[in-house]
């Protein structure tokens, strides 16, 4: 085949790739082809035209009389359906993500030429705006996406808070309050999931692993484009009545819903795609991918933090796109999945939708867990304590996340003789998670403290974690859940958990990881005032949010009785705490990114392979890919006491002493 | 390194090694060691009231009103105090690692490193087995506490087929969009809206709704279950206080949601049987 491509190329069709000469299909135009005048803006362009196009036929060919037959939806379902279909696609097109697979199809091979300029090469800042293939590009992509996503899901947690702030007036409609509580959820629970395995997964890790590049790079600029197709999807939902329904949008609730639940499910749809496609692509690239001589054993443990939340992922949301896609169907064709006047199921409709639930929780603690133990050697100056105990809980975790998804139905009364194991398998699952915590300890123990921002984060982040671990202990037994399960107890855990120990993680991750991905150090001051603002108001807000739930309060309401108004009341000051803590946190990152401080490749002096390249970090990371020979966290020196111990045993006069120790 | 092992059978040659816990008591002997545990205690006695507080949270409107609620508030009170030493240890360490052990600050990377521990065989088996016990010590008191609760609530058993059910009230519940009705079918079908319930007397609640999914939960007397379309959930109570209580829908139902919410009457059982009378206009059985 080689000799084939080279007889048929035209002369001097191969090109330089790392010193070898590489035989080169033929190159069609110039190198990018049509890609060249592809980018954002023409995504958009095409989206819109073909949303519009597809609205407008829809409406047209859609028989007045379906509206007023009672077995069918009314006819905007249909057209907004329509209007979205056309979006992702036209959107996609745009972008050009059929460009790859049209090339094929036309038997056109990429030459290396084509692939180096979708990596990006000398487009300068408008790479940032195209299908790019540089991981590197992706990853600041993915930065800025989940940062809008987190933006507008605290946008919406702020009028959530002033609507239960304010206890003596609705300040929204019951309608507009509803769709902002479901909103908020699914929009943070969406950027949660990708803040950690988004930017600091495609821009880290292939270099942590010392690879080039993804395994897959055009999948990796599909998934990050997908994310924004679905994400734009999501928003526009909140103008076709919302998704009113919660996060978990329960049936047959969700059918009586506005055509807002169709953005929710198209918007689910879309993203379990771009999660199916990231997770592939990250777990090929980190199980094929790894530098020579990067073992298992010198593998970084943020790298297993990745492979498991990528494992979990794609176990999970197949169940999560299951379950919109049969209740799509129970929307537009009448099926009946989920009726359970007509022999559906709402149970089956809540199976699937925690099969993906409980997982998911664990896809985005795992990562901010494991940016933690990232971070900690590097600026505790020592190796991680007991690495294998730290993959021993990532992989007690994946290993049980996949059986605990039932305790969110204890109280449904769906099998009630499930609970008995379900609370087994729960409680059980606080055994790997404590294993996470001992590492940590067990690496603050002693140590040197280099108090830079980074490492504070932690600091938050263990102490959250603690919390949201001790009240997650209530909510898994059957007993205190029947007090707690529905109620604002649950809130304030699972913000504990997500919010606490997830996107403080994740701060953390995003200021040490911010001179190698912006080349710029994340400002000291103002990123420090901004994380501990956030912290103070979040302990305020949610610690509260604790007292209103064991008093009683049902979660999701718009108003209560006034024995709740005081812890309210204060949950609401904090919660302005925490929006205007992350307000100075996002200044400290765009004032930082603009002007701040240039950094040397590695100002952390850290160990690990991505540091050892040059910021900014070019095209392909490495010149010469690396040889890993050492465990990672080689930092440290010899421990004084246990000199001191060995100095002390040191004149055993006889046997039974065994070999150093 | 070459080791000599003795011939089986000759006495153990005299050594000085100090005694095989020696590195333990050692340990405890280092100032972080002693600080650190003293931390622990003093932390633990601070978050202690925590045991008390959440009870006081739990019973502003009146609970604990029948056995389970009993139970419930029993299994936080016990959690509570199980997770106080783990938190309080964990919460001393980093207290003392922001204050006690040695600090740098500024843009160098520090010159003195940290002493380079990869693992702690005792630190880590102690943990592992302190952790299990306790995960296995909830799991059993968890069990024991849902089959006590699972038999003061009734079980699973229909109310018709219990033994000596006919002794029990029942209640047949119907959450709709977004009102709780409430049936004594044992009271010629009285229907009210709200929940009338005689005291020291087993209550069956046959849970089903109109519409979409509502959560029955009788917030004072621990009783929570899911109000299904098109299935019968069932649960019971008994009411071992007088009292005004109340129900509230723990499950996103819609619009009003927040209003689904009514009273419950815990009355003597003289006093339900005239209510029961009046309201039924003779109906009573």
């Amino acid at each position: 085949m080689t000799t084939d491509v080279t007889a048929s190329a035209p002369t001097g069709a191969s090109a330089i790739v790392f010193g070898a000469e590489v035989a080169q299909p033929p190159q069609h135009g110039k190198p990018g082809g049509i890609m060249r005048h592809l980018n954002f803006g023409t995504g958009l362009l095409t989206g819109i035209v073909m949303a519009a196009v597809a609205g407008w036929v829809t409406a047209a060919l859609t028989p007045t009389s379906a509206s007023n037959a009672t077995f069918a939806p009314d006819e905007p379902e249909y057209v907004y359906l329509a209007v979205l279909i056309g979006w992702v696609i036209g959107f996609m097109l745009g972008m050009g993500a059929f460009v790859g697979p049209i090339r094929w199809l036309l038997g056109r091979d990429i030459t290396h030429a084509d692939a180096e300029y979708m990596a990006g090469k000398d487009l300068g800042v408008r790479r940032y705006f195209k299908f790019t293939t540089d991981h590197k590009v992706v990853g600041i992509q993915y930065l800025v996406v989940v940062m809008v996503i987190l933006g507008f899901g605290g946008i919406l947690a702020m009028l959530i808070r002033t609507e239960l702030g304010v206890t003596w007036a609705e300040v929204f409609s019951p309608t507009f309050y509803n769709s902002i509580i479901g909103t908020h959820g699914i929009a943070m629970i969406i950027g949660m999931i990708v803040v950690m395995s988004g930017p600091v997964g495609n821009f880290i890790v292939p270099m942590m692993i010392g690879a080039r590049d993804m395994a897959f790079p055009r999948l990796n600029a599909l998934s990050l484009w997908l994310l924004v197709a679905a994400v734009v999807c999501l928003v526009s939902s909140m103008f076709v009545g919302g998704i009113q329904d919660g996060w978990s949008v329960y049936y047959p609730l969700a059918a009586q819903a506005p055509p807002g639940m169709l953005g929710y499910q198209l918007t689910i749809i879309v993203f379990a795609v771009s999660t199916a496609i990231a997770s592939v692509n990250l777990m090929t690239t980190i199980l094929t991918m790894r530098a020579k001589g990067m073992t298992w054993s010198r593998t970084p443990i943020l790298v297993y933090g990745t492979f498991a939340a990528s494992l979990m992922g794609l176990y999970a949301f197949p169940f999560f796109q299951y379950s919109q896609i049969l209740g799509l169907t129970d929307r537009i064709w009448n099926t009946v999945f989920f009726n359970p006047v007509e022999g559906g199921s709402v149970w089956l409709y809540e199976n699937l939708f925690w099969l993906l639930g409980h997982p998911e929780v664990y896809v985005i603690l795992i990562p901010s867990m494991a940016v933690a133990l990232e971070i900690m050697p590097v600026f505790l100056r020592r190796p991680l304590f007991s690495f294998n105990f730290a993959v021993a809980g990532i992989v007690g975790v994946v290993a049980l996340s996949g059986l605990v998804w039932a305790h969110h139905m204890y109280m449904t009364g769906w099998a009630p003789a499930v609970n008995y194991p379900f609370m087994l398998s729960t409680e059980m699952i606080s055994i790997p998670v404590g294993f996470l915590v001992l590492v940590a300890i067990g690496t603050f123990w002693r140590s040197t403290v280099w108090t830079r921002l980074p490492l504070m984060a932690i600091y938050a982040v263990v102490f959250n974690k603690m919390i949201g671990g001790v009240t997650g202990v209530y909510l898994s037994d059957v007993p205190a859940d029947q007090y707690f399960h529905g109620s604002m107890f649950v809130v304030a855990h699972f913000h504990y958990m997500l919010m606490g120990a997830g996107l403080f993680g994740a701060m953390g991750g995003i200021a040490f990881f911010f001179p190698k991905m912006t080349g710029r150090i994340l400002d000291e001051r103002l990123g420090s005032i901004g994380l501990w603002t956030a912290f103070a108001g979040f302990q305020i807000t949610f610690g509260s949010m604790f007292v209103a739930g064991l008093q009683g309060q049902p979660r999701r309401v718009l108003q209560f009785d006034d024995m709740f108004n005081i812890s309210n009341w204060i949950s609401t000051i904090g919660a302005y705490v925490i929006g205007l803590g992350m307000l100075i946190f996002l200044a400290a990152i765009v004032h930082s990114w603009r002007s701040g401080e240039i950094a040397s490749s590695n100002p952390w002096g850290s160990k690990s392979l991505e540091w050892q390249t040059p910021t900014p970090v070019p095209l392909e990371n490495f010149a010469v890919l690396p040889v890993v020979t050492e465990r990672p966290y080689n930092y440290g020196v010899p421990d004084p006491y246990e000199a001191e111990m060995d100095k002390k045993d040191g004149d055993l006069t006889t046997v039974g002493q065994v070999g150093p120790r | 390194m070459t080791t000599t092992t003795p011939p089986p059978d000759a006495p153990e040659a005299p050594t000085n090694r100090p005694p095989s816990m020696h590195r333990v008591r050692d340990w405890a002997k280092r100032p972080y060691a002693r600080s650190i545990m003293i931390l622990t205690v003093i932390i633990g006695f601070l978050l202690l009231p925590l045991c008390w507080l959440i009870l006081a949270a739990m019973n502003q409107s009146g609970a604990p009103a029948s056995p389970i609620m009993e139970d419930i508030e029993t299994t936080v009170f016990v959690f509570t105090l199980v997770s106080i030493p783990i938190t309080a240890f964990v919460f001393a360490v980093l207290v003392y690692s922001l204050l006690g052990w040695k600090h740098v600050s500024g843009d160098e990377v520090p010159a003195d490193e940290s002493p380079a521990i990869r693992s702690n065989t005792i630190g880590v088996v102690l943990w592992t087995v302190v952790s299990s016990v306790l995960a296995m010590f909830l799991v059993v008191w968890g069990l024991m506490e849902l089959a006590s609760i699972t038999a003061n609530s009734y079980g699973t058993v229909s109310a018709d087929e219990q033994p000596g059910g006919d002794q029990a009230l029942i209640v047949n519940v119907t959450g709709q969009q977004w009102v709780w009705t409430f049936e004594y079918p044992q009271h010629g079908g009285l229907t009210s809206d709200v929940l009338y319930l005689p005291k020291d007397r087993a209550v069956y609640f046959n849970v089903t709704s109109k519409d979409v999914i509502h959560n029955f939960w009788a917030v004072e007397l621990g009783v929570k279950i899911d109000a299904n379309p098109g299935a019968i959930t069932q649960t019971g109570v008994t009411p071992n206080k007088l009292g005004t209580f109340n129900v509230r829908c723990a499950e996103l139902c819609g619009l009003h949601h927040a209003y689904m919410q009514t009273r419950i009457q815990v009355l003597e059982k003289d006093a339900f049987d005239s209510w029961a009378r009046e309201s039924g206009a003779g109906r009573a059985t």
